[in-house]
C-alpha cells in the first residue's frame, strides 16, 4: 500500500494544473440550463481541443485512452482549478457514453462518441417514469415494431436537459405484454423528432433543468437499439453500475474544498466559537479525508483486479450525504441571510435546495442501503 | 498510489483471522487462557516494526484490525509502540496508561504481566515502571483489567511519530470493533425469524446493517490511508491518523449500539456477545483520543 504518485503521474498532474490555470474561464456557468447550453458546449469543445475530453475514452472514438488513474488526477486538478461543471454533457460524458462504449456497435460508437466529447451532441437519460422510479422494471412506455423501427408512445420523468438535448438515452418496453425487467431495450431517441413533446419542470431551487418527456408515435429506427432487442435492462444497468463507481470523484473533491471554505467562513464570523459547530467542522474534515481514502481505494481496486470491489456502492452513498450535510452546514453558517433567497441567486441556499437531487436521483438512498444490505451483507433480498 | 491489501498482506490477514478464531475467539474474551500471551507474543505481532524488521505500518494496521475484531488484548498495542520506540530491551509485556497529570494516579490498562506501562499523550510517548504490589480491578471492558499507580521513573521519546504510531494501532482496534458488530448483526439478522422470515428481510433492520457497513467501510479506508501517511512520514500524518481514530471510535461506538438493537431482547443480555463490543468502543474513546483541533485546522 502506498499513497504516492509516480513519476509519470506527477508529471501529467502538472500538465493538467498547468493547462486549467491558464484556460479555465473567468465567468461562471449561468445557472438555467437554457442560458448554459451555449457555455456549456463551447467549454466542452475547448476541453476537447487540448486533449482534456475522455481522458480515458478508447482513442479510436476521439478519447485518449489513459489510465483510471490519470482520469482521477484530471478530475482532482480539475475541481481544484474551480473549473466549470461540465453540466449539460454531465449525461452524454458520464452515462451515455460510457454505456455505448460497453455496449454499442462499432457504427454507433463511431457517431456518436466524438460527437459527445467535441461538446455537438447534447445527451438526456429517459428512465424514470411517472410509475416507474425507485422501481425501474415497472416502466411502461413501449415501442411497437412496424418494419424497421420502433414506434414509441408513453412519457418519461425527471429527464435532466431535455429541453435542449439531441439524443436521448430511452428504456422502453419493445415486447408487448412483457414483465419487470424482460423486454425491455435500450435505444437511443432523437430528441428533435416529431411526436416528441417536453414540458420542463422547475425545481424548488428555481431551475428548470428536468422535464417531463411525452412520446406520440415517435419513430426510432431499430438500428438505433443498443445491446440488442430485449436486453435493455442489463444495459441500463452497466451505466448505473459505473455512476456507483467512479462517477463522483469531481463531487468528492469539491467537498474538500466546502468543508475547508466552512471552517474559514465559520472562523471569519465567529460561529466556531459555538462547540457543537467546530465538532461538526472537525467531523466533516476527518469524513472527507475518508471519502478520498475510500475513492483511492476503489481505484485501486479497479486497477488490480479490473472492477470496483463489493464497497464501492458504500461510496456512493456517504458521497451524497456528506454532500447534504456539508450544504446543511453553509446555510446555518449563513444565519439571517438565508431569509433573503429568491430564485436566481447563486448561493449556499441555491446548492443546499438542489443538493436533495444527491440522495434521490439514480437510486435514492434507501435503494442504496437495500443494495448494500444484500450485496455486501448478504441479506435476503426485499423485493 | 495503491489501497488493496497486496498478497503478502492478505495472507497476514488471513492467517491472524485464522489463529484469532482457534484461539482468542471474541465470545470467550472473559476466560482467556493464562498462557495467552505467550502465545501472542510467539506470533511477532508487537515486533511486526520493531527496529530490525522491515513490515510497513500499514501491513500493521491491516493485521491490528484483525486482532480488534476478537477485542484481543490491549496490551499488544502498547507493547507493539514500546517495542518499536524505545530501544533497551522491554522484552516482556508493556501495559498501557492513560493520559494523567503529575501528580493525580495513572491509571493503567492491561496490567497483568506487565513490568512496564506505555503513556500516550499528543507530544510524546513515555514509559514508566510499575510497582510489583499492586491490585487489579475490572474495567467496563470485560476484556481489560487496570491498576491504578503513582508515577514512577520514566524514560521517553519526543519523536513526533511515536504517539501517532500509538494512535494508530488504537485506530486499527477500533475499526476492527466496528466490523465485529457489523458482522454479528449482519449474521444474526440473516438467522433470526420472526413475521416467518429472516428479519434482515425488513427494510428497517436491513438498513440498521447497511449504515453499520458504511460506517465501517469508512473507517477502514481512513486507517489505510492514515498508516500509508505515517509510512511515508506525510506532513499531514497527524491529522490522517488522527481522523482515523475519530472515524474508527464512532464506527466502532455506533456499531456496538446499533448490533444490540438488531439483536432485541438477546442483545440486551449479559450471556449474549453484542455488549462485549459495545464496551471495548467505550474503552477505546479513552486511548489516544482524536483532537478535534488538530482535525479542523485539516490538510495541508
Amino acid at each position: 500500500m502506498d499513497i504516492g504518485f509516480s513519476v509519470e503521474e506527477t508529471r501529467f498532474r502538472e500538465e493538467c494544473r498547468d493547462w486549467l490555470h491558464a484556460n479555465v474561464p473567468a465567468e461562471k456557468r449561468p445557472l438555467d440550463a437554457v442560458d448554459a447550453i451555449g457555455f456549456d458546449k463551447a467549454w466542452q469543445r475547448r476541453l476537447f481541443d487540448a486533449g482534456w475530453a475522455g481522458i480515458n475514452w478508447p482513442a479510436d472514438y476521439g478519447g485518449r485512452g489513459l489510465s483510471i488513474v490519470q482520469q482521477v488526477i484530471w478530475l482532482e486538478e480539475y475541481a481544484k482549478a474551480h473549473a466549470p461543471w461540465i453540466g449539460a454533457n454531465f449525461v452524454g460524458i458520464n452515462h451515455g457514453g460510457p454505456t455505448l462504449i460497453l455496449n454499442a456497435s462499432e457504427e454507433q460508437k463511431a457517431y456518436h462518441l466524438p460527437r459527445i466529447l467535441k461538446g455537438e451532441a447534447i445527451w438526456c437519460q429517459g428512465f424514470s417514469e411517472p410509475g416507474a422510479g425507485s422501481d425501474l422494471a415497472g416502466i411502461k412506455t413501449r415501442g411497437r415494431i412496424e418494419g424497421d423501427e420502433l414506434v414509441v408512445n408513453g412519457s418519461k420523468i425527471w429527464t435532466s436537459f431535455a429541453h435542449v438535448a439531441d439524443w436521448q438515452e430511452l428504456v422502453l418496453r419493445t415486447e408487448e405484454g412483457s414483465q419487470r425487467h424482460a423486454g425491455l431495450s435500450w435505444a437511443i431517441c432523437d430528441m428533435h423528432a416529431p411526436g416528441i413533446t417536453v414540458r420542463p419542470i422547475r425545481k424548488m431551487s428555481g431551475q428548470t433543468e428536468f422535464a417531463e418527456v411525452f412520446y406520440d408515435d415517435v419513430r426510432i429506427p431499430l438500428s438505433n437499439v443498443v445491446g440488442g432487442l430485449g436486453n435493455g435492462w442489463k444495459v441500463a444497468m452497466s451505466t448505473l453500475s459505473f455512476e456507483r463507481g467512479t462517477g463522483f470523484i469531481a463531487e468528492q473533491v469539491k467537498a474538500g474544498q466546502e468543508i475547508a471554505e466552512l471552517v474559514t467562513t465559520a472562523r471569519a464570523n465567529g460561529m466556531i466559537k459555538d462547540d457543537r459547530i467546530a465538532d461538526q467542522l472537525a467531523q466533516m474534515r476527518a469524513e472527507v479525508a475518508a471519502l478520498r481514502a475510500m475513492t483511492y481505494r476503489n481505484i485501486s481496486e479497479v486497477v488490480r483486479i479490473g472492477q470496483p470491489g463489493p464497497e464501492a456502492s458504500v461510496i456512493r452513498l456517504f458521497t451524497s450525504e456528506l454532500g447534504q450535510r456539508l450544504e446543511r452546514m453553509a446555510v446555518l453558517l449563513m444565519g439571517e441571510d438565508l431569509i433573503d433567497f429568491a430564485y436566481g441567486d447563486d448561493n449556499a441556499v441555491q446548492d443546499y435546495l438542489r443538493g436533495f437531487a444527491a440522495t434521490i436521483a439514480g437510486g435514492t438512498a434507501q435503494i442504496q442501503r437495500d443494495i448494500i444490505g444484500e450485496r455486501l451483507l448478504g441479506l435476503p433480498k426485499s423485493r | 498510489m495503491d489501497l488493496t491489501l497486496d498478497d503478502e498482506q492478505e495472507a497476514l490477514r488471513t492467517a491472524t483471522a485464522d489463529w484469532c478464531r482457534a484461539h482468542m475467539p471474541l465470545e470467550e474474551v472473559r476466560s482467556r487462557p493464562t498462557g495467552l500471551w505467550g502465545d501472542l507474543e510467539a506470533m511477532g505481532w508487537t515486533g511486526m516494526t520493531a527496529p530490525g524488521m522491515d513490515l510497513d505500518h500499514a501491513t500493521e494496521a491491516v493485521v491490528f484490525s484483525e486482532l480488534g475484531r476478537v477485542l484481543a488484548p490491549i496490551g499488544l498495542i502498547s507493547t507493539t509502540a514500546a517495542r518499536r520506540w524505545f530501544a533497551d530491551g522491554f522484552d516482556g509485556k508493556v501495559a498501557l496508561a492513560l493520559p494523567a497529570e503529575e501528580p493525580s494516579d495513572m491509571r493503567v490498562l492491561d496490567p497483568g504481566g506487565s513490568h512496564a506501562a506505555l503513556m500516550w499523550t499528543a507530544s510524546g510517548l513515555r514509559l514508566f515502571d510499575m510497582p510489583n504490589d499492586r491490585t487489579h480491578a475490572p474495567t467496563i471492558d470485560l476484556s481489560t483489567d487496570q491498576s491504578r499507580q503513582q508515577w514512577t521513573t520514566s524514560v521517553s521519546t519526543e519523536d513526533a511519530a511515536a504517539p501517532l504510531h500509538l494512535q494508530l494501532l488504537a485506530a486499527a482496534y477500533a475499526v476492527g470493533c466496528a466490523d465485529a458488530a457489523r458482522d454479528m448483526a449482519a449474521d444474526y439478522a440473516k438467522l433470526r425469524q420472526q413475521f416467518e422470515r429472516p428479519i434482515g428481510w425488513f427494510q428497517a433492520l436491513k438498513h440498521i446493517c447497511s449504515d453499520m457497513a458504511v460506517r465501517a467501510a469508512v473507517a477502514r479506508s481512513q486507517l489505510y490511508y492514515a498508516a500509508c501517511s505515517l509510512d511515508a512520514r506525510d506532513t499531514d500524518a497527524a491529522f490522517h491518523i488522527a481522523a482515523a481514530k475519530r472515524l474508527g471510535d464512532q464506527a466502532a461506538l455506533d456499531n456496538g449500539r446499533a448490533n444490540i438493537q438488531v439483536h432485541g431482547g438477546i442483545g440486551m443480555t449479559d450471556e449474549a456477545s453484542p455488549h462485549l463490543c459495545l464496551k471495548r468502543a467505550h474503552l477505546l474513546q479513552f486511548i489516544a483520543p482524536a483532537d478535534a483541533a488538530l482535525l479542523l485546522e485539516g490538510a495541508a
